[in-house]
């Protein structure tokens, strides 16, 4: 990939063969990978012209949407602006009322629902791990249903915990034993674990602390940057949409208002896109930040 | 303590009884987790059924147990022999804190690990079995519970149509005009009671969610 | 989830081996009685001619509150044995009308309680427990009367008490005032059983329902109306037992043939007296009775 930024080059070199868990010595912030192309020739999701109405209410209106392979395409908006709606599109936990929606080329109303969402990994805010399993158990009850077997379950959920930097005894405690942080990381490792290609993430760091958010932030970041996953994350934070996003998806009243890349969201001249950074305050420059200038 | 010398004096007739009313409480029990879980899970999944099945439960609840005996005892096959009659009524009884219990058990599931389990691609059933039943199984018990320390009690009337069990001693005590008697069935009914409510309640704090 | 499974393993099991528990006994008899004097004495003579005639070890049930529920106790195998009147297994259990012949309603109940219920009679104890209406004695002989048809222009006057179960027997009080035009001024009152012959001498009613073998009979001076039109059935007293019991157990038959006919209807009324007025305790006015009837050695 070309033009990578000096503080990605720094991380690089900072970060051991596993790509995580490495001493943060140096507080760089991350920086997205290269600009994308919008329409890129075969997008992994499609939304044309996709609307959803419930209970007399039009929750989202006319929605055309094109999410690019190993991208991460964030949905930002204030409550009720129909992004988490958009996101639950996607896996089927809500059926738009009109318009059609495409996941890798096929019309997903057409596609077995369970087997669209064991191609999709989902992480929500509020985490949802099974209380009475073992981490172990939540992380591996995917592929244990799709039968895979023992050994190759308890590799893969070593190799996850890893993967979000959680020890690997934690594998044998339970989902109350663990930190908010530690739970989410679960959540992640689970949402992995059938290595879906599609991640949708639902304001996955909204209920932590700052600090472990921001910890989360990062390390998810890096995480993409390895997997290449198609990752679709909701969030109101502009902080952390110009963090993580390769582009991000403005929403306001069910209807997309536009779609930038992190810098030149910053720049817009788009009334919404302008309300949204001055609510924000300073300090956006670096979080979009993309290097020498 | 002539009660308990009279229960010690008569222990065979005691432990005869008390397992009678084993038997009437075991059957009618048993009959009702069959029906009411299912049927409670079918309410929970299908919401639309949950008001004519509670209400019908509800129903039968506040029909005054001797009343029910007696409206049973004309049926056919039924009627013929008290203790058929007997467990019926108990398990009709026995329904509606089985039935709401499950509903309630299942529904009390947290929102976000049912969320979550249907994102991940659990089919209903895979739902039910692997995560909201286990999480319920609590609250079911709690129902079932409740539904047996209702039995012990009722079947305590059910003697008074010839089922036999612990209300034997107490209604021919108070023919007999004998303390002692009546003690003898009052006192291990109560404490059948007691077991039972100790002993499930036990299964249920084994089993609750952390 | 393995402590889950247990846990629900053991609820299995505790299902399980309550529902094991289907009522049986191994080599006791046990004997029910209803709950009024005459009854538990009978059932004390069943118990104690068993108990010095076979090995066999018997326990008592008595008190059970009436004809179904002893009927229940049979069928449910709770209990074996118990005292029954022929008259009301025909009229109350089975349902049919009764005829006059004694040995005919006998025959009768038998078979039927054999062919539909797998119990059978064992022999009649000799006296015939039918309803006695009673009226004071004084009454009796001032006004003449010794029959119930005689009676039965009286009854405008005077105040009925009836037993409950009486009232509501298809063989008890409706067909009597019908058979015989009793019009008693009021409803009858509905009494206990035992409180009837002292609410008679002591003038709160004037006509009873009560029993032939009532043992205030002689003692308060009561008189028994005559039955002339035959209303009541015969009410032999006999043991109902449970052929499974008798096959079990053939020297219950053996213990209890010596009692055929062996309780007269003076024999009864007096043990009855002896329970009920001078509160003397069944067992041993039954064990006296035995004795003097030698039929325990």
């Amino acid at each position: 990939m070309s033009g990578l930024s000096l503080g990605e080059a720094l991380i690089a070199n900072q970060t051991g063969p596993d790509g995580i868990v490495s001493s943060w010595g140096v507080a760089l912030t991350p920086v997205c990978c290269a600009e994308m192309e919008s329409g890129a020739a075969n997008p992994v999701i499609e939304f044309r012209d996709v609307s959803y109405r419930v209970d007399g209410t039009q929750v989202l209106c006319s929605l055309n949407l094109e999410v690019a392979r190993g991208e991460t395409l964030v949905l930002l908006g204030r409550s009720g602006s129909g992004k988490t709606t958009t996101l639950k599109l996607v896996n089927r936990l809500v059926t738009q009322t009109s318009g059609e929606i495409f996941v890798n080329g096929s019309r997903h109303s057409e596609v077995d629902v369970i087997r669209l969402r064991r191609g999709i990994g989902y992480v929500i805010q509020e985490v949802g791990l099974f209380p009475h399993f073992t981490v172990a158990k939540n992380i591996g009850l995917v592929p244990k249903i799709e039968g895979w077997k023992e050994e190759r379950i308890s590799g893969r959920v070593s190799e996850l915990l890893q993967l979000v930097g959680l020890p690997l005894e934690i594998a044998s405690r339970y989902p109350h034993q663990l930190s908010g942080g530690q739970r989410q990381r679960v959540g992640v490792a689970r949402a992995l674990a059938a290595d879906p290609e599609i991640l949708l993430m639902d304001e996955p760091f909204g209920a932590l602390d700052p600090l472990t958010r921001d910890e989360l932030q990062r390390e998810l970041f890096l995480l993409q940057k390895r997997l290449h996953k198609t990752v679709v994350f909701v969030t109101h934070d502009l902080r952390e949409a110009l963090r993580l996003g390769s582009r991000i998806a403005l929403m306001e009243a069910g209807k997309l208002v536009t779609v930038l890349a992190p810098s030149e969201f910053l720049k817009s001249d788009d009334p919404w896109a302008s309300a949204y950074v001055r609510a924000f305050g300073d300090g956006l420059e670096s979080a979009a930040n993309r290097g020498a200038s | 303590m002539n009660v308990v010398r009279f229960l010690l004096q008569n222990h065979t007739q005691v432990l005869e009884l008390t397992l009678e009313h084993l038997w009437l409480v075991g059957w009618s029990t048993a009959f009702a987790m069959l029906i009411g879980i299912p049927l409670g899970i079918a309410i929970a999944l299908r919401p639309r059924l949950n008001k004519p099945v509670l209400a019908s439960a509800n129903i039968i609840q506040t029909i005054p147990s001797l009343a029910l005996f007696g409206f049973l005892l004309p049926v056919p096959w039924l009627g013929a022999r008290s203790d058929r009659l007997a467990i019926l009524a108990l398990t009709l009884y026995a329904l509606l804190p089985i039935i709401r219990n499950t509903y309630a058990g299942i529904r009390g599931v947290d929102p976000a690990v049912v969320e979550a389990g249907r994102g991940m691609g659990l089919t209903e059933m895979q739902l039910l079995y692997q995560v909201e039943l286990p999480l319920a199984v609590s609250v079911i018990l709690s129902g079932v519970r409740i539904a047996v320390v209702i039995s012990v009690g009722l079947a305590t009337i059910a003697a008074a149509i010839g089922a036999g069990g612990l209300g034997e001693f107490i209604f021919r005590g108070l023919a007999m005009v004998d303390d002692r008697v009546i003690l003898a069935g009052a006192i291990p009914a109560a404490m059948l009671a007691l077991l039972a409510d100790f002993g499930v309640g036990w299964l249920e704090r084994r089993l609750r969610p952390r | 989830m393995t402590l889950s499974k247990a846990s629900l393993g053991a609820l299995i099991l505790w299902l399980v081996a309550t529902l094991s528990c289907s009522p049986s006994h191994g080599s006791r008899i046990v004997v029910g009685s209803k709950n009024f004097t005459e009854s538990f004495i009978l059932g004390e003579l069943i118990a104690q001619q068993i108990e010095s005639h076979s090995n066999l070890k018997v326990e008592r049930r008595f008190y059970l509150a009436g004809t179904y529920i002893c009927q229940q106790a049979m069928l449910a195998g709770r209990i074996d044995i118990y005292p029954e009147y022929t008259g009301t297994a025909l009229t109350a259990v089975l349902k049919q009308n009764a005829g006059s012949d004694k040995a005919e309603v006998y025959q009768q109940v038998k078979s039927e309680y054999e062919r539909r219920f797998g119990l059978t009679l064992g022999p009649s104890l000799g006296f015939n427990d039918t309803f006695a209406m009673e009226i004071r004695g004084e009454d009796a002989r001032r006004l003449n009367i010794q029959t119930l048809s005689q009676a039965a222009r009286f009854t405008p006057h005077w105040r009925a008490g009836f037993g409950y179960e009486f009232m509501e027997r298809p063989d008890g009080y409706r067909g009597l005032a019908a058979t015989y035009g009793l019009h008693f001024a009021e409803p009858p009152r509905i009494m206990d059983l035992g409180l009837l012959a002292r609410a008679l001498k002591d003038h709160q009613i004037d006509f009873a329902g009560g029993n032939a073998t009532d043992g205030l009979i002689p003692a308060l001076d009561l008189f028994a109306l005559e039955d002339d039109r035959h209303y009541f059935p015969p009410y032999e007293a006999v043991p109902v037992i449970r052929e499974q019991t008798l096959q079990q157990h053939p020297e219950v038959a053996f213990a209890l043939a010596p009692l055929a006919g062996m309780v007269s209807d003076a024999e009864m009324r007096q043990m009855n007296y002896a329970v009920d007025a001078q509160k003397r305790d069944p067992s041993d006015v039954v064990r006296e009775f035995l004795r003097v009837k030698k039929l325990v050695p």
